[in-house]
């Protein structure tokens, strides 16, 4: 199963959507993971900018991440391209109490958008390297991801970057154990259908 | 200028070309001409994958990387370029570098600032030998204030000149001496055309007081002087005149048309490329007014929430979108007893006017709509859906496809590239049947139009260059390269910006009125109105904690439905789209003291009704805070028990004299717990008042009388719902103190 480069072709695409509100750091870290040295030709409109071959646990994908950062304000499409996701990263700063708060609309939306009672997501708490200004607790923290029947994670995408690769790979883990997954491919493709006749 | 090789493998200087070509056409946007456009596609086509890079240079190479150049408080990135030998005369050389045989080369040194101090920077405005270096000025004056402030930066240029003429003395210098300072005074000309707006600073503004005392002192008379002085007069003209009435926008009386003209935009018979012409009238004159700085990552993307006036004409683009989709959402649900095929109706209508707008090149108001289609309590009407004809639903799909975030947006990406400047709509997608035949009907329009983008889309990409490039390099030099990478996408927002003059639209004030008085529904009473339209199938049990109110089992539910009818007339219906600054600005000037004129404007509805009572599947869910559309309440309080609701509109009663003749209403979530104060306090936050709820009085307005609420009512039990649920809200009347008549209190939000 193992190979040591990724495979060529038929490789499963897992869609991964980052949420959270502006200013926490989202775009740090879907940068951090696509750009592992920061480099002076980042060039933001390229087709493939956040597409990456991807090895976990010992198995090939694509991940495809949308990252939305600068349109959060864009309240109107969100959840169009929510609709589009097989997993959500939910990213809050735990230097802002606001942010922390409003991850529970983001899980809510995303479950009502995918008409699901639970759908693969990662709560993740941005910004820990800034331990003096931070707000928001890891027990606050856990608690929030408990309700909301999802994993938590800490990350900083600061130099040295905490637990970003982690991050995308949980979620694909995530997505991957999660149940009904293949019903919901399914479901998505017959409704597609149904508004073509 | 326009070269298009490059040396295989270098890209970064392929870039800068391509920045200096879209600066170069900045200066030249009153014509989007045909060739102008071939350049463009040509130009900016992408490499379908970053593997294939080297596609692009096919090219005879004219450029080499000679290396990295370091002086004291800067680096230089510096090229060898070949030029011709014999140039036939100065500017025809730059048109037509690829048609003349490149036999004859010589090879000159030209470097670029990588980074520097400002001071550095400031002096990079003027090459080595003093000329004008015109792509080096357009981007630093673009983005300049993301490292400096206005004032530095203007000091550094004044010094700099004053340094120079300092040099006059040594004759050997004169020339360069000179020539430096032209292109100083060249460079000072650019900044007050282009951004006035920094030189306003009111009420003294200082640095064009600077300005002055400088022209003053070392080119008294000149053009220079005369443009300060011009510029200062002006602002002095808006402080003292305009400024003033600015906040105090009014309609005047002749623009209070009769009710039945909104009429003509009651879904879904509605004329749809003027609705799509109107659409983009409004769209067109925000973009216009959008300051492409102010979208710099460091702008927007960092901005804190007091300082959102710093990016205010983004956010103005931003809410505008934000209305057009809310509209779409509450057309669509507004009236839960509409037959499916009605409703079916109301969605093709939207199709048709988006399809209008993709003649029409505009991308933003066509992205709102297909994203209030694509919205959660639209999308999910699967019957309604089902029931659109099979063309309407083929069109649907070829312009959702168009906003595919596949592939970084690349449909978008590739479809603003080719018909950007174009002058009218020619692409399309070889599977678009609707599409096709939709252009091959309209053939080639007479006039040309002009493109309005989804801003959003610059907005990530500014965000992501942003966050990818640090601001400074080693020794804290500031990262000019990274100011240059903003400005190919700031480069691209202007030259859509000239090319948007191309629109040549009426203004419709009856259309505007309509489209203030559409009711917008918060995403909660979004949902709950769809869900009441067609129940979910799979209720998701976890946001159900109690199981006992089914929708077939009501224990606490109240059956009269509401047939409140939306006013309409001269009511204006205005609700909030997140703060839509000026619109809501005129409307809440535009109130009006009657209860008799609301009654009377409630029973000649122009608008949907809404009929609500809607059942308990959201039981448990959070109680309506009155706060629209965001994502994030600002403070939500739950209920307890209450799974029932009622909207109520909300009038706010002032002796405002100049907003005779319209009714403001705000549309509030009652729930079935809440008391007088905080039905009060909603209606407040809606209405935007300050201050204590107690303060307040809210009647309700029925046919012959008002029917006051007491201090403290369950209000939901409290109503009287045979009939409107119209209120009034009022300050309450302190006793002892007689009031002058019709003396305007005047207490504003």
């Amino acid at each position: 199963m193992t190979r040591p480069g990724p495979p060529n072709e038929n490789l499963p695409t897992v869609k991964l959507v980052v949420v959270g509100d502006g200013g926490v750091g989202k775009s740090a870290i879907t940068i951090q993971f696509f750009q592992k040295l920061f480099v002076t030709d980042y060039d933001p409109t390229i087709e493939d900018s956040y597409i990456q071959h991807t090895e976990v646990d010992g198995q090939w994908c694509i991940l495809d991440v949308l990252d939305t950062a600068g349109q959060e304000e864009f309240s109107a499409m969100r959840e169009q391209y929510m609709r589009k996701g097989d997993g959500f990263l939910l990213v809050y700063s735990v230097t802002d109490k606001q942010s922390y708060e409003n991850i529970r609309h983001f899980h809510t939306q995303i479950l009502r958008v995918k008409d699901r009672e639970s759908y693969p997501m990662l709560v993740a708490a941005n910004k820990v390297d800034l331990v003096h200004v931070r707000v928001v607790s890891e027990e606050a923290g856990r608690e929030l991801a408990r309700q909301l029947g999802a994993p938590y994670i800490e990350t900083s995408a600061k130099e040295p970057p905490l637990n970003i690769d982690a991050a995308f790979h949980e979620l694909v883990r995530i997505i991957r154990n999660h149940p009904q997954q293949e019903e919901k491919q399914r479901r998505r493709r017959k409704l597609a259908g149904c508004t073509l006749l | 200028m326009l070269v298009r090789g490059c040396a295989g493998g270098e890209l970064r200087h392929s870039l800068a070309e391509r920045t200096k070509a879209l600066a170069a056409r900045c200066h030249a946007l009153r014509s989007p001409a045909r060739a102008d456009r071939a350049d463009r596609s040509a130009e900016r086509r992408r490499p379908r994958h970053r593997k294939s890079q080297t596609r692009w240079y096919v090219k005879q190479p004219t450029w080499r990387l000679w290396g990295e150049e370091r002086v004291d408080g800067a680096i230089y990135t510096v090229y060898l370029k070949k030029v011709r030998y014999h140039r036939p005369t100065r500017s025809a050389s730059s048109e037509s570098d690829d048609e003349i045989s490149h036999l004859e080369w010589e090879t000159v040194r030209v470097r670029f600032v990588k980074a520097g101090t400002v001071e550095r920077l400031v002096e990079a405005l003027a090459t080595d030998d003093g000329e004008l270096e015109s792509t080096y000025v357009n981007v630093f004056l673009a983005t300049y204030r993301s490292f400096a402030e206005c004032s530095r930066v203007l000091d550094l240029l004044l010094r700099r000149y004053e340094a120079l003429a300092a040099e006059d003395v040594v004759p050997s210098a004169v020339d360069t001496s000179q020539q430096h300072r032209k292109t100083l005074v060249a460079c000072l000309h650019v900044w007050l055309d282009t951004y006035p707006e920094d030189f306003r600073q009111p009420p003294h503004h200082p640095a064009l007081q600077q300005l002055l005392a400088f022209t003053q002192l070392h080119l008294p008379g000149s053009e220079l002087h005369s443009k300060v002085l011009q510029k200062l007069a002006v602002f002095s003209a808006e402080r003292n005149g305009l400024g003033v009435g600015g906040g105090n926008v009014c309609l005047a009386p002749g623009m209070r048309l009769p009710a039945h003209h909104t009429s003509t935009y009651r879904m879904p018979h509605v004329p749809h490329r003027h609705f799509a012409e109107q659409l983009t009238r409004m769209d067109m004159e925000l973009f216009k007014k959008l300051v492409p700085h102010q979208c710099l990552g460091a702008v927007w993307s960092r901005r804190d929430k007091d300082r959102s006036h710093d990016a205010a004409t983004v956010l103005a683009t931003v809410n505008q979108f934000n209305a057009v989709s809310f509209r779409v959402i509450s057309t669509v649900l507004v009236e839960p007893n509409l037959r499916p095929l009605e409703r079916a109706d109301i969605l093709a209508s939207w199709l048709d006017i988006a399809r209008e707008l993709r003649v029409l090149k505009n991308f933003s108001s066509l992205k709102a709509i297909i994203s209030g289609l694509q919205s959660n309590p639209v999308y999910r009407l699967r019957k309604t859906w089902a029931l659109l004809q099979k063309e309407k639903a083929e069109l649907y799909d070829e312009l959702a496809r168009i906003f595919s975030e596949d592939n970084n947006r690349w449909a978008q990406r590739e479809l603003l590239m080719r018909e950007g400047t174009a002058k009218f709509a020619d692409t399309v997608g070889e599977n678009d049947r609707q599409l096709q035949k939709l252009l091959h009907e309209r053939g080639s329009p007479g006039v040309s139009h002009g493109t309005i983008p989804y801003l959003g889309t610059f907005l990530t990409d500014l965000t992501m260059i942003d966050t990818a490039i640090p601001d400074t390099v080693a020794d804290g030099l500031i990262n000019f390269d990274k100011r240059r990478k903003e400005f190919e996408v700031l480069a691209q927002i202007k030259l859509l910006q000239g090319a948007a003059n191309a629109y040549h639209l009426p203004t419709d004030p009856m259309f505007d009125r309509w489209f203030d008085s559409v009711i917008v529904l918060d995403d909660r009473e979004a949902y709950q109105l769809s869900c009441q339209i067609e129940p979910p199938t799979n209720p998701p049990k976890d946001r159900r904690p109690k199981k006992i109110n089914d929708s077939n089992n009501q224990g606490h539910r109240k059956n009269d439905s509401i047939a409140s009818t939306s006013s309409s007339n001269s009511s204006q219906f205005y609700c909030e789209t997140d703060g839509a600054g000026n619109a809501w600005k005129r409307d809440s000037l535009e109130r009006r003291t009657s209860p008799t004129r609301l009654s009377h404007g409630s029973s000649s509805s122009s608008l949907p009704s809404l009929d609500v009572s809607l059942s308990s599947a959201n039981s448990g869910q959070k109680a309506a805070n009155g706060k629209a559309g965001g994502a994030s309440p600002a403070h939500t309080h739950t209920t307890r028990n209450g799974p029932d609701f009622y909207i109520i509109r909300v009038t706010y009663e002032s002796d405002c004299v100049e907003t005779e003749g319209v009714v403001l209403y705000k549309s509030i979530m009652l729930c079935n717990n809440e008391r007088t104060p905080q039905v009060i306090r909603n209606a407040m936050l809606k209405l935007n008042l300050d201050g204590d709820p107690d303060g307040y009085t809210l009647a309700q307005v029925l046919p012959d009388r008002e029917m006051l609420l007491p201090a403290n009512a369950n209000v939901y039990y409290a109503v009287n719902t045979a009939y409107n649920l119209n209120f009034i809200l009022r300050p309450r009347k302190p006793t002892p103190e007689p009031v002058a008549n019709g003396r305007p209190r005047n207490k504003r939000p």
